[in-house]
């Protein structure tokens, strides 16, 4: 029997297998997205790589397309030749880059070191008390990071501090922690550390919610097969948890090194500019200072590029290493 | 409803959502002004940074220019600080800032392209010399074209806040009678304080990202240097002057009276340290007193004269105040400079909004005025060396000469992070480099 017209085309299939009206559906509810994307992250981020081949401010009239040009001269890579100079702002990029690549790598070891176990310890314990800590460790994270930073620089304050009154109560000597440009533990500025603490305090809740969320997905009978074989908890844990727990790692580990090298606020908080003498100066915060308090866009955008350049290997590297093609 | 119905519908929702919030919030039209027979209505928009005491006094002076002229309204605009800047840098190439702007002396000639000339009509630049110091205005004055008037004569040096109370715990003589530097830091000494290791109330504070480069360049002039190269193409701070200032000022730290580690631009800024009773003398622009007697109304301060440097004659470098300017992009740029003009020459206007932001004046005529002081007692020691100053000069980067220069490399210096000729070396190369 054959079925009538209209019913046919309500059920006509489009290529991806579902029907006409759920395609339009799934069009209509991307298109804000996607305009959004497209206005305000793609083509800044074209406008930017474009000003890196000029030398651009635009307290200047420049030539009359988009002000580029004229007294917002071409370039070409003149910038990045100049980032391989000895120029002032050649010395401040280079020291901000170290310092970017410093904080990153030593937060990731360091928050995973703290996660993890923290992560196990928690998914151990009782179900009501897993959702008290859950809940204590992810506030930090839903905490607006000035918020963080201006408290966390009182506690760091050097007279009226907490973390002073702690060590003078203890019989240590006060340090000067967000100020002191002379003070290095293992080769990093204490400032430096200092900033990295807050960092850690205030991001490592959303890396051990999804810990433990994954550590609810791996099946007990691996741990319990290991148990059996005469595993140990550490055992268990090595041989066992952590690898099952690659895909998670990989995830957090991207998602991590990403922000931290996109961390700026709490720096521009906690310092002045990334003071004392720009040890805790990151990349972020001189492309900020670049375009916005000293008006040199074209530097800033090449910066930005050279970052974003970093971020791209350092992810890609990162997915190579961790990549897994198993699954559970 | 069918699924098509129920799709439509959504997709019908996201639409609208997202028209509306393309949907700029609606805008009170503010009443307009009542229309004078024969003469057009005007509006133009006022920008300024966000300061309370500079939006109600300019919000005074606009009124007071509406009702001398009916038919136009001014609407004033405020920026939160770091923002204004930012909104002139993208709103100047949009063509959209308004009509008249409140800005700092010296940004104007790295603005200047986006700017609108004075008008000789409105006011030469030979006879605004006679009105105004030479140091506020010359920050308006860029490759022979006048931009702006000011309205204030920024001023760090001439004068520091000092707590009485500190004087008598201590048993010195209040009030002090300096002399020379030398007592200052005789007194500095004594009232220093320290828990162990650790100093908890510095005696005499110098040590800010504002205040260093002001003593630096004036330790320079009072001692009869120069720190522009003789040709004006650049800087030179490979002078003995330069070299004997950076020397005393670490000799300030050497002698106990700060701690440069914990009393600086970023750690126990001197404007908040004081006033919570850590400095007992500290180094800052008068601008700082009418904040202290409105948030810190149990304390008891002073605004003192602060001796010279060297020499017997204030010389400091003054790197011009906020004033106002005009747009090219204004629509009747004629009224927006006669409100700059009403704003900043009329004697009774500039002392009015003098007196309510705190600040010193720019204008002669209202520097003159003996009411002055009975409005803002503490500008006196500040009035007394207004005529030793002199413009900074033509720095193509204001902010990056004071901030990232000046400041780092004289902390590191009295850090010791840095010796004495190599924070002035730096200086001099990285100063030069931005001419480049």
């Amino acid at each position: 029997m054959r079925l009538p017209v209209r019913a046919n085309r309500s059920r006509r299939r489009n290529r991806g297998g579902g029907s006409r009206g759920q395609g339009l559906f799934v069009a209509s509810a991307l298109t804000p997205l996607m305009l959004y994307m497209v206005f305000w992250t793609l083509f800044p981020m074209i406008w930017a790589m474009l000003l890196s081949f000029f030398e651009y401010a635009p307290t200047r009239v420049g030539g009359p397309l988009l002000g580029l040009g004229g007294d917002n001269p071409f370039v070409g890579l003149g910038h990045f030749a100049n980032m391989l100079s000895t120029s002032p702002e050649a010395q401040k990029f280079r020291t901000s880059l170290k310092t970017t690549l410093m904080f990153a790598f030593l937060v990731l070891p360091l928050n995973l070191a703290i996660t993890i176990p923290l992560a196990v310890a928690i998914e151990a314990v009782k179900s009501r008390l897993k959702t008290v800590f859950r809940f204590i460790y992810f506030l930090p994270t839903v905490t607006s990071s000035v918020g963080v930073a201006l408290i966390w620089g009182y506690l760091y304050h050097p007279q009226r501090g907490l973390f002073n009154m702690i060590l003078k109560t203890v019989g240590l000597s006060p340090q000067i922690w967000l100020s002191n440009p002379r003070a290095f533990y293992f080769g990093v500025p204490l400032a430096l550390w200092a900033i990295i603490f807050t960092y850690l305090w205030q991001d490592m809740g959303y890396n051990l919610v999804i810990f433990i969320a994954a550590l609810q997905g791996i099946p007990k009978d691996f741990r319990e097969a290991a148990v059996v074989d005469g595993a140990n908890i550490w055992q268990v844990f090595w041989r066992v948890t952590l690898p099952l727990l690659r895909p998670t790692l990989l995830f957090v580990c991207v998602m991590t090194m990403l922000s931290s090298f996109q961390v700026f606020d709490i720096i521009q908080v906690m310092t002045e500019n990334g003071r004392p003498q720009d040890q805790a100066r990151v990349l972020v915060l001189d492309i900020y200072l670049s375009a916005f308090r000293f008006q040199r866009m074209g530097w800033a955008g090449a910066e930005a590029l050279i970052l974003f350049l970093v971020v791209l290997i350092v992810t890609v590297v990162q997915m190579r290493l961790l990549r897994t093609q198993w699954e559970y | 409803m069918s699924k098509r119905m129920l799709f439509g519908l959504l997709a019908l929702v996201l639409i609208l959502s997202l028209a509306a919030c393309g949907q700029p919030a609606p805008v009170e039209e503010p009443a307009p002004a009542e229309e004078a027979e024969g003469e057009e209505q005007i509006e133009l928009r006022f920008w300024m940074h966000q300061n309370p005491a500079f939006i109600a006094a300019n919000e005074e002076i606009i009124k007071r220019f509406e009702a001398e002229h009916p038919n136009v309204t001014i609407k004033l605009e405020s920026f939160e600080y770091d923002l204004f800047i930012q909104t002139l840098q993208t709103s100047m190439p949009a063509g959209t800032e308004g009509d008249i702007m409140e800005m700092f002396g010296s940004w104007v000639c790295s603005y200047a392209d986006r700017l609108a000339e004075m008008p000789e009509s409105v006011l030469s630049y030979p006879e605004a010399k006679e009105q105004f110091y030479a140091a506020p205005l010359d920050g308006y004055y860029c490759n022979g074209k006048l931009y702006g008037l000011p309205n204030e004569f920024n001023i760090e040096n001439g004068a520091v806040l000092v707590n009485p109370a500190m004087y008598e715990a201590a048993g010195l003589d209040y009030p002090p009678t300096w002399g020379s530097m030398t007592d200052l830091l005789s007194d500095a000494q004594q009232l220093a304080q320290s828990d162990g290791d650790v100093m908890n109330v510095s005696g005499f504070h110098f040590v800010s990202g504002d205040g260093l480069a002001f003593q630096f360049l004036a330790g320079i002039l009072q001692r009869g240097g120069e720190y522009w190269k003789a040709d004006g193409s650049g800087m030179d701070f490979n002078t003995p002057e330069a070299k004997e200032t950076l020397q005393d000022m670490k000799s300030w730290v050497d002698q106990g009276v700060t701690d440069a580690f914990l009393f600086n631009g970023e750690s126990n800024w001197v404007g908040d340290s004081f006033f919570s009773n850590q400095v007992a003398i500290g180094f800052i622009g008068p601008w700082i007193v009418p904040v202290g007697l409105e948030e810190y109304t149990d304390m008891e301060f002073d605004y003192l004269p602060i001796p010279n440097y060297a020499g017997d004659k204030h010389y400091f470098a003054a790197d011009a105040g906020w004033g106002k300017l005009v747009s090219p992009n204004c629509e009747h740029p004629e009224m927006a400079w006669e409100f700059v003009k009403f704003a900043t020459t009329n004697a009774d206007n500039a002392k009015f909004w003098n007196i309510g932001t705190g600040t010193v004046p720019a204008l002669k005529s209202v520097a003159a005025d003996p009411t002055l002081l009975e409005e803002t007692p503490w500008v006196e020691a500040s009035l007394q060396v207004l005529d030793y100053g002199s413009y900074v000069g033509p720095l193509p980067d204001r902010d990056l000469f004071w901030y990232d220069i000046v400041y780092p490399h004289i902390l590191g210096a009295l850090q010791e992070t840095e010796t004495i000729d190599e924070a002035l070396d730096a200086i001099d190369t990285e100063s030069n480099a931005m001419f480049d």
